[in-house]
């Protein structure tokens, strides 16, 4: 009962509220209306929207978010850098085949045997920083040559990453529209008993969703592997993979699957990107930062939530 | 023999869902230390009054009166502290907590310590007759049965006055129903009022000194026990007296079978199943709820992991237990779980109609958008939806049209030889109705088969070619529809063969 | 007949999983016991003390988790609230250790609060929302130490905590075993026990036998993050020092544990004797390792592999997918049969 006066209150307003909010911040904010600033945000959506396009597949087909591409997207920049020598378009292929593999070891437990997400992905990002660390003994990985650099540079005044997030989304997007995936992950999302019943091979589904969510937090990992010059677990120590599952809830993303795109996943990684610059343009902490964070998460998800009941 | 006051007496209640009156004004009363059978086929309006009596729904008119007072429930806790008692199927108990601790769950007055004194807990006990019964027993090492007197005995320590039991023994094997009906007695005989819901006539007729019969949501009779029989039952039931039947030739027979079952047995709700069909006919499979109609269905459909038997489609086994391997071998199925196994509601209705046919739809993984939308608009057309709809979540449309979109998924596909339905029309309208039969007679004239298990009379008799009925998980007779009418059908489907007594 | 073997089945689970959490402990101890045969190290008293002493230390974080899952829900920030709890303490208990721990509880009580509320307000899923939650927490946690780590300057306090008692105990995990058999016999003797099992394993039918599910739900979150904050407090009590971040290996522990103490994750099933086993199977694990001086990578990569191993061993559709590749493999085996004789069995039906 009370629930229902909550959202005849609360969702109308909402978004708008939000909206005007983040504008007034925008507004009083020093420093914001430039230039620079526009370019640094659009660069600083690079990783996080990387990791979010598969956050987004994952969402979509119903299994909530993986825990693990955080994770994923780290050793596979330490893969990166190890692998240079054998030059950059092998390293390139070898890190995401890495990392897909990683993630479709994980979509067969998930979607095949119906096993705990968070539990499994949680446990598989455990295994493996355990793996990452036995190989790199805790050690920074320098890269061989300079090849890499060539993924730093600017084209147009803006840099490559944002060229290749452009052409990911995109492509993710395709899929989810224009191929025979993308039906099969909405409708799996939608109702995983109905999908088994009308014969659709879920295991593979989620196989496939979890794979494509790896390699995309694998190429994350390249960028960032090539940004910082070197690789190593302190990479891991930021709020990626929470920044990229509030993307995704942002974007409007149901909670239970079946509904999202990319597409509106890249508008939330571009209002983190916004609400972290300006944070960081006020002069927070990082501790208010991260709270800051969590709050407009949780605000998201419960306002997602309400609305879907409203429609339901 | 009626006591002066009645413990409950329903006066003129009426009811109406929209435009469709489902009870019409139906009077009935029923004395303390009584048990009331409620008969009526499918729609009479049984499961209404149910509704009313336990709160979930109020009248439109009339009243209800309890104990003398009239009473207008608010919800089914209200109803419940008025001294109402409802047992379904679906139980309110919970395996995983000991007899004792469900027995008091939940109850207000027991302190800190929420446990009933040991003397207390054995006297509700006794009095459904579970004397042998252990109170410190894990609830989920009980048999169904007594999980329903459990809760039946925590509904008595709450002063319950009047005990609806609704198709409780559906679900029961007969040692089970033998406890129940003892356990009726002891609480009829303790001076509470019980309403038995039944579709099992010979268990109504045994355990009831008053039967309340409804069609078309009016009470037709209300008689005692002694003056009624099997036959009479059904007759006021049904509202005639079994016409002689008229024997028409079968179809040629021409001795193909597109799919041939033998010794289907799942664990425990469907034993030795054995079935032949011809193509292009339309076989019923008749039975109550929990008959096994729908078992047998979904275990061909592969979604029954621990199904046995010898399923063959076209003369090529096919392997039980993975819906794929089923879909794949032509047989189609539509669960009467529309909405939790069947349509995706969030989803688009040309979404739900191409879910099965992607593959077909997508050579090279790429998916044809113009030959989807022009199959989808085939399908819509076919079915008679509007085709400016078809971009609607599945979740707005009425429960006839969400049927026809489930029903599309499996027309127009060559692949499909076998379609299963359970239950098509539940929860559609008239129309609606005699569209998807009118579909579904069309694919058969296209040489499917089609198969359905239903509990609707109508639907079998107007519908099927062929009728098996199934009693208990059994097969109780496989005749031609020509060969038999609603009373045979619902004798069948109720008691012992009316045919046999009739020979 | 019928009933008789659904009995056996239903009683038979129920036995694994009573002597499950008692098996797996049994099996480590002995593990532990027979290292000196295998190996060239041994156990020692003071390694079972070692053992308690790790027990204590993530077992109420453990027993925090337990208690969500068993309501059907799943708490992702109580390693949040322990990591806060033991900062708070440390930042108010320096003069006296008791305030420390009573705001600590206090702020573990008020942060489950309000994600119980919320949860039970507005329904949503517990996992998106405690996911936020913990990202929240974390970001007070940060606030709290002050971008660093907090020392605590009162070492006395720690140093009786961690006085052995008995050879194998100290105060700190006597306290914390008084926790659990506190909790124990809560449950085991008084209503909360049959409560909460019946709104994890069925909420309709707990609902209509006038269980008040809401307030259940709402207060198991605020007993767990007072036993997040009570075991966080007392943790960076006994270590002198609080961090603001712990990462997530001691929520896998806990997890692990919880699961293994045959605590069910759709609920409804497992008691907090069995969790106490699986902390004390956890830690006697991690004692192991240490003596064999296993590096902690893999010490980590080890806990990561027991978890996944567990959670599919409960994975719903295993049993079901196990039996669509039989079928799959039957079919494939006819279809390779039938390739011989199909010039003649296909001709005309194709």
């Amino acid at each position: 009962m009370f629930a229902l006066q909550l959202k005849r209150v609360l969702l109308p307003g909402f978004t708008t509220v939000t909206a005007l909010l983040i504008l007034w911040f925008a507004v009083t904010t020093q420093g914001f209306f430039t230039l620079d600033n526009a370019r640094a945000i659009l660069a600083s959506m690079v990783f996080v929207g990387m990791v979010s396009i598969g956050m987004t597949l994952i969402m979509v087909s119903g299994a909530f978010v993986s825990m693990a591409l955080a994770t994923t997207a780290t050793i596979s920049a330490m893969i990166f850098m190890a692998s240079l020598s054998f030059g950059l378009p092998v390293a390139i292929a070898l890190t995401v085949l890495v990392g897909a593999l990683t993630g479709a070891l994980q979509g067969v437990a998930i979607g095949g045997w119906n096993a705990n997400p968070i539990i499994v992905t949680i446990a598989a990002a455990a295994v493996l920083e355990g793996v990452a660390v036995a190989f790199s003994h805790g050690a920074t990985i320098n890269p061989t040559g300079t090849s890499y650099t060539v993924l730093n540079a600017h084209l147009f005044g803006l840099p490559v990453g944002l060229y290749a997030l452009a052409v990911l989304a995109l492509t993710a997007e395709s899929i989810l529209r224009f191929t025979r995936l993308g039906p099969m992950i909405y409708l799996m999302g939608d109702n995983r008993a109905a999908a088994r019943a009308a014969g659709l091979p879920i295991g593979r589904i989620g196989t496939a969703v979890f794979a494509i969510a790896g390699a995309t937090a694998s190429l994350a990992g390249i960028f960032m592997a090539s940004f910082n010059h070197s690789a190593s677990l302190l990479l891991n120590r930021g709020t990626l993979g929470y920044d990229a599952i509030a993307a995704v809830l942002i974007g409007g993303a149901a909670i239970g699957g079946g509904r999202g795109s990319v597409l509106n996943t890249m508008i939330g990684v571009a209002i983190i990107a916004i609400v972290s610059d300006l944070v960081l343009l006020r002069g927070f902490t990082t501790g208010e930062q991260i709270l800051l964070k969590g709050l407009v998460m949780v605000a998201f998800a419960v306002g997602v939530h309400l609305r879907q009941e409203q429609r339901a | 023999m009626k006591p002066p006051s009645p413990l409950l007496s329903v006066e003129r209640v009426s009811l109406s869902y929209g435009r469709f009156k489902a009870v019409r004004e139906a009077s009935f009363s029923l004395g303390a230390g009584e048990v009331l059978g409620l008969c009526g086929h499918n729609g009479a309006g049984k499961s209404s009054i149910v509704r009313m009596l336990s709160g979930l729904l109020r009248p439109d008119s009339g009243q209800i009166v309890l104990d003398g007072a009239p009473c207008a429930f608010r919800s089914v806790s209200d109803a419940q502290r008025q001294g109402v008692a409802l047992v379904d199927q679906e139980l309110s108990v919970i395996p995983a907590l000991t007899v004792a601790e469900n027995l008091a769950l939940g109850e207000p007055g027991l302190g800190l310590r929420g446990t009933l004194p040991r003397e207390e807990a054995r006297r509700r006990l006794d009095a459904v007759g579970l004397d042998h019964l252990d109170p410190s027993r894990p609830l989920e090492d009980l048999s169904i049965g007594e999980r329903q007197l459990v809760e039946i005995a925590r509904a008595i320590g709450r002063d319950a006055r009047l005990f609806i039991l609704d198709e409780p023994t559906a679900t029961l094997n007969t040692a089970d129903i033998e406890h129940v009906f003892k356990a009726v007695r002891r609480i009829a005989a303790a001076g509470c009022g019980v309403i038995y819901v039944s579709h099992r006539l010979d268990e109504v007729l045994a355990l009831c000194q008053q039967i309340v019969v409804m069609r078309d949501g009016a009470v037709i009779a209300e008689q005692r026990a002694e003056d009624l029989n099997a036959a009479k039952l059904v007759e006021l039931m049904i509202g005639h007296a079994p016409k002689p039947v008229t024997k028409t030739a079968r179809t040629a027979d021409d001795g193909s079978r597109i799919l041939e079952v033998s010794g289907l047995s799942t664990e425990p709700t469907v034993d030795d199943f054995n079935l032949a069909v011809r193509p292009g006919t339309v076989t019923a499979i008749a039975g109550q709820v929990g008959s096994g109609g729908s078992d047998v269905l979904r275990a061909l459909a592969g979604l029954a992991p621990t199904a046995q038997g010898d399923v063959m489609v076209q003369g090529r086994r096919v392997p039980l237990g993975a819906p794929r391997r089923s879909i794949s071998a032509g047989i189609g199925f539509l669960s009467a779980d529309r909405k939790g196994e069947g349509l995706f509601l969030s989803r688009s209705i040309s979404e739900n109609l191409l879910a099965t046919r992607l593959r077909a739809l997508s050579p090279h993984a790429v998916l044809q958008g113009s030959r989807m939308r022009a199959t989808a608009r085939k399908i819509a057309s076919r079915i008679g939806i509007d085709q400016n709809r078809l971009g609607e979540p599945v979740r707005r449309l009425s429960g006839g049209n969400q049927q026809k979109t489930f029903l599309g998924r499996c027309m127009e596909r060559d692949d499909i030889s076998v379609l299963m339905l359970d239950e098509p029309t539940r929860g559609v309208d008239v129309g609606g109705r005699a569209d998807i039969h009118m579909l579904l007679r069309e694919l058969a004239s296209q040489g499917v088969a089609v198969i359905f298990a239903s509990s609707d009379l109508e639907e079998v008799l107007s519908l099927a070619d062929d009728v098996v009925v199934m009693r208990a998980g059994r097969i109780v007779s496989n005749v031609p529809v020509a060969e038999t009418d609603n009373v045979r059908l619902l004798s069948d489907m109720t008691h012992a063969r009316l045919s046999e007594q009739v020979a | 007949m019928r009933d008789f073997t659904a009995l056996t089945v239903a009683g038979r689970h129920r036995r694994l999983r009573k002597a499950l959490p008692l098996g797996i402990l049994a099996a480590i101890a002995m593990l532990a016991l027979s290292l000196p045969v295998w190996s060239d190290v041994g156990f020692s008293v003071f390694s079972f003390f070692n053992t308690f002493q790790n027990a204590a230390t993530l077992g109420l974080l453990a027993l925090a988790v337990g208690l969500t899952v068993m309501i059907g829900e799943f708490d992702l920030s109580s390693i949040a609230i322990f990591t806060l709890g033991g900062l708070l303490a440390v930042k108010f208990g320096e003069a006296s250790p008791m305030s420390g721990i009573a705001i600590a509880v206090a702020a573990g009580a008020l942060l489950g609060a309000v994600q119980g509320g919320l949860l039970v307000l507005t329904g949503i899923s517990s996992v998106p929302l405690t996911l936020g939650g913990y990202i929240v927490i974390l970001g007070l946690c940060h606030i709290v130490a002050g971008e660093g780590i907090l020392a605590y300057g009162n070492y006395d306090i720690g140093i009786w905590l961690d006085d052995p008692v008995a050879l194998l105990f100290s105060k700190r995990s006597l306290l914390i075993l008084a926790v659990f058999l506190l909790l124990w016999l809560a449950m085991r003797f008084t209503r909360l026990g049959s409560t909460i099992r019946s709104v994890g394993a069925d909420r309709r039918a707990a609902l209509a036998s006038g269980v008040s599910v809401s307030r259940t739900v709402a207060g198991v979150f605020i007993l767990s993050g007072m036993l997040c904050a009570l075991g966080g407090a007392l943790f960076s009590y006994s270590a002198s020092v609080a961090k603001y971040d712990l990462g997530l290996d001691p929520f896998i522990f806990a997890v692990t544990a919880v699961l293994l103490g045959g605590i069910n994750v759709s609920g409804g099933r497992g008691n907090v004797l069995g969790i106490l086993a699986g902390v004390v199977a956890m830690s006697l694990l991690d004692t192991i390792f240490i003596q064999l001086a296993m590096p902690t990578y893999l010490i980590d990569l080890a806990r990561g592999a027991l978890l996944l191993i567990v959670v599919l061993i409960e994975a719903p559709d295993l049993a079901r997918s196990l039996t669509a590749w039989k079928a799959g493999r039957i079919g494939a085996a006819q279809a390779k049969g039938r390739d011989h004789s199909k010039p003649l069995a296909n001709s005309g039906t194709g």
